[in-house]
């Protein structure tokens, strides 16, 4: 009984340094902003502090920018998540039919997403710049007119999502071949023997099989869309005229240049209550399919 | 072996502590008073400064002066947090535009006896707009280091070609509105396909050009009762003279292009309007020769934008520390003329009259702008202004509105600021 109680006491303790910093740095904060949400606190304001109830939300659903913001966020969600989904399962299907220098190429496809996302997205800017870019001196060189891609409103969204692809398709695509490399090998011999051809095999072994990783990757990939910053502060910085200000770069400005923390507070809950929502979809969309 | 180890380490040890005790790290450098200032000079400019604090610290030594800069949308940040939690740094850079939001959550101290003989820092040494600045109520809250104001930077080689030129063979660049139209024709460079292989002009951070030109059309952004003006005659003429420039007479790259100050460092941009600060920018260049000018009256009088560096002291500093801060800032605008080289106009008259100062083309020919320059106006909501400034500015020049529908929609967006700060404040000042 002793010997066990010790090896409690010692797992606990092996995992007692991160439960303290999942506690203080996730856990505290959470419930931090979860109260904060309902205040006014402006750093400014000589009393800092004052409990307000739902004004915060009432005001953030009622506020154009945030609204605006909103559907830059949705916009940019739409169109990444499905691309980066099928590229990365592409890219995955390519790799596992390569039967020389897939570790190579595995190893370029992954590089991109070695870098820091202020520095991807310093690369991409001068790629992309209108009188000096790599883009637009090639759209040159066949006599095409130069596009200013992070310039035009209808334009700098899709740009941005472009390099997020290029940043991001990598990991992914590591993790859906490593799942494809897990598919038993017999299901496919079997089905062979029963004269399938490429297409069934996909359809009928490869996606169902995949389904538990495209649902990780999907969800994944969703928030990390949801919570789209990095790319557009250094890029466009929301520009042009707000096009790319998506809700967390709008928690940003709110927070830390207007220094209204309460109900930058209430914007970030309600971005957390659309990606719950839209994940929540997504999960039993998946599972059904699974099923 | 074990002892003969721990007595080696021990004769190391003490060994170390020997030399830090006399090369500085002993009761002497206890002794010293310790000041922290923090500013946002990320560029050549925090390289000077660090020059004139080694100097500080060589001249004072019972007091160390350490900096520490960061890119200044950082700097705020940190500033604000550290000043919340009573831990902000003992001396700190404000811009003057910023000073309400800071006097307002009660961060800096009075520093009105600072301003006298006994530390050189008069305030008739000072303009009364650069003094008003800091001055909130009867208190003075900081001293004001430099001016820097938003004029024109021309390149020298382009404008002597294109004729404009002194009797002397110097640059003369365009004063009025009708030589600005003329001399960006002239020096633009237009080739076979049509396209600007040098644009006359460009605009550059359309928000500090636009309120560059609103002093010069007479406009303003608050009425006499605080209230949102941006829809006045002088903000709309500023607004539609700019969307002209670019969309209607073409003069200048279009919106979606950013040739601006890049292109007028690769010489495809012959004048455009920059903040004083961009020289540094500059002078490291070998090839290029570069002039800067007063902006040009444009509208019915001269005008431009400008702002100050400010030093200021954090609340509760006491004894040693309050006197060292003070005669640190003494000692920073008695140096006006080395941060002058950095890139700036000091603030102090006597310095800008100094012939050191007047050798200093672009610096001296910007702070002839000074008797009619306009600071930012006074408002703890001054980023929601300027974010609504940004889109008024925006949706002009890409051509999305008129100038008067586009500052309305601006204008009505910072009344709704107001009501909601007003609102808030109130409730505070209720206790509600």
């Amino acid at each position: 009984m002793k010997t066990i109680r010790a090896q409690q006491f010692r797992s606990r303790m092996f995992i007692l340094p991160y439960s303290t910093s999942f506690l203080v740095f996730i856990v505290c904060p959470i419930i931090f902003a979860a109260a904060l949400a309902f205040t006014q606190l402006d750093l400014t304001s000589k009393e800092h502090l004052h409990f307000v109830g739902l004004d915060n939300f009432r005001e953030a659903l009622k506020d154009p920018y945030v609204i605006q913001a909103m559907k830059v966020t949705v916009t940019y969600s739409v169109m990444i998540v499905p691309a980066f989904v099928v590229l990365a399962f592409g890219l995955a299907l390519g790799l596992q039919a390569m039967a020389f220098g897939r570790n190579f190429v595995r190893g370029l496809i992954f590089l991109p997403g070695m870098f820091n996302v202020v520095v991807a997205s310093i690369i991409w800017r001068w790629f992309y710049d209108g009188e000096f870019g790599f883009f637009n001196y090639l759209l040159k060189r066949v006599g095409m007119q130069p596009i200013h891609w992070l310039g035009e409103k209808t334009i700098a969204l899709p740009s941005v999502v472009i390099m997020s692809l290029w940043w991001g398709l990598g990991g992914a695509t590591i993790i859906l071949l490593a799942a494809l490399q897990q598919i038993p090998t017999h299901l496919y011999e079997a089905a062979m023997l029963d004269g399938a051809n490429g297409r069934r095999l996909l359809s009928n072994i490869t996606i169902p099989q995949m389904r538990p990783v495209l649902l990780f990757i999907v969800v994944t990939s969703t928030i990390g869309a949801f919570q789209v910053f990095g790319q557009t502060f250094m890029m466009t910085n929301g520009g042009p005229e707000r096009s790319t200000t998506g809700l967390v770069q709008l928690i940003y400005d709110t927070a830390f240049n207007k220094y209204r923390l309460g109900y930058a507070a209430a914007v970030s809950w309600l971005l957390f209550g659309m990606i719950l929502v839209v994940v929540l979809i997504q999960a039993w969309l998946l599972r059904r399919a699974v099923d | 072996m074990r002892g003969h180890f721990l007595t080696v380490l021990f004769l190391i040890c003490f060994g170390l502590g020997l030399v830090k005790l006399f090369s500085g790290g002993g009761p002497l450098a206890r002794a010293k008073t310790e000041i922290s200032f923090w500013n946002g000079w990320t560029g050549p400019d925090g390289v000077a400064m660090l020059e004139v604090i080694r100097e500080f610290n060589e001249a004072n030594p019972d007091i160390e002066v350490s900096m520490q800069r960061m890119a200044w949308d950082t700097y705020y940040n940190k500033l604000m947090v550290a000043a919340m939690s009573g831990r902000g740094p003992e001396v700190f850079v404000i811009h003057a535009s910023t000073l309400p939001r800071m006097v307002r959550a009660g961060y800096l101290d009075d520093v009105s006896d600072l301003y006298g003989p006994q530390s050189g820092i008069l305030r008739a040494d000072f303009e009364a707009k650069v003094l008003e600045q800091v001055k909130f109520g009867k208190k003075m809250v900081a001293v004001p280091l430099d001016v820097h104001p938003q004029g024109m930077f021309c390149n020298a080689d382009m404008l002597v070609a294109a004729g404009y030129k002194n009797p002397d063979g110097t640059p003369r660049a365009p004063a009025t509105g009708e030589e600005f139209i003329a001399a960006m024709r002239s020096m633009q460079r237009v080739n076979a396909k049509g396209e600007h292989d040098v644009w006359g002009f460009s605009w550059t951070f359309w928000r500090n050009n636009f309120m560059a030109l609103v002093p010069q059309f007479g406009g303003r952004y608050f009425d006499e009762n605080g209230k949102a003006d941006l829809t006045n005659p002088g903000n709309i003429a500023a607004l539609a003279y700019m969307g002209k420039l670019m969309n209607e007479l073409k003069l200048t790259p279009p919106a979606e292009s950013n040739a601006g100050w890049t292109g007028y460092r690769q010489k495809k941009v012959a004048m455009l309007f920059e903040g004083v600060y961009m020289i540094g920018d500059l002078q490291n260049l070998t090839d290029f020769r570069y002039w800067g000018a007063p902006i040009p009256q444009i509208g019915p009088k001269p005008g431009t934008l400008g702002d100050s560096h400010c030093l200021c002291i954090r609340t509760g500093l006491t004894g040693k520390q309050r006197a060292a801060a003070e005669k640190f800032i003494a000692f920073l605008s008695d140096h006006g003329l080395a941060w002058a080289k950095a890139g700036q106009v000091p603030a102090r008259i006597s310095i800008r009259n100094s012939p050191e100062f007047q050798k200093l083309q672009v610096q001296s020919a910007f702070a002839k702008q000074l008797p009619y320059l306009e600071y930012p106006p006074r408002t703890p909501l001054l980023f929601e202004l300027i974010q609504e400034i940004d889109q008024a500015v925006e949706r002009v020049l890409r051509g999305d509105m008129t100038a008067e529908k586009s500052l309305k929609v601006a204008n009505d967006n910072v009344a709704k600021a107001i009501d909601r700060d007003k609102l808030e404040n109130d409730k505070e000042l209720n206790g509600s």
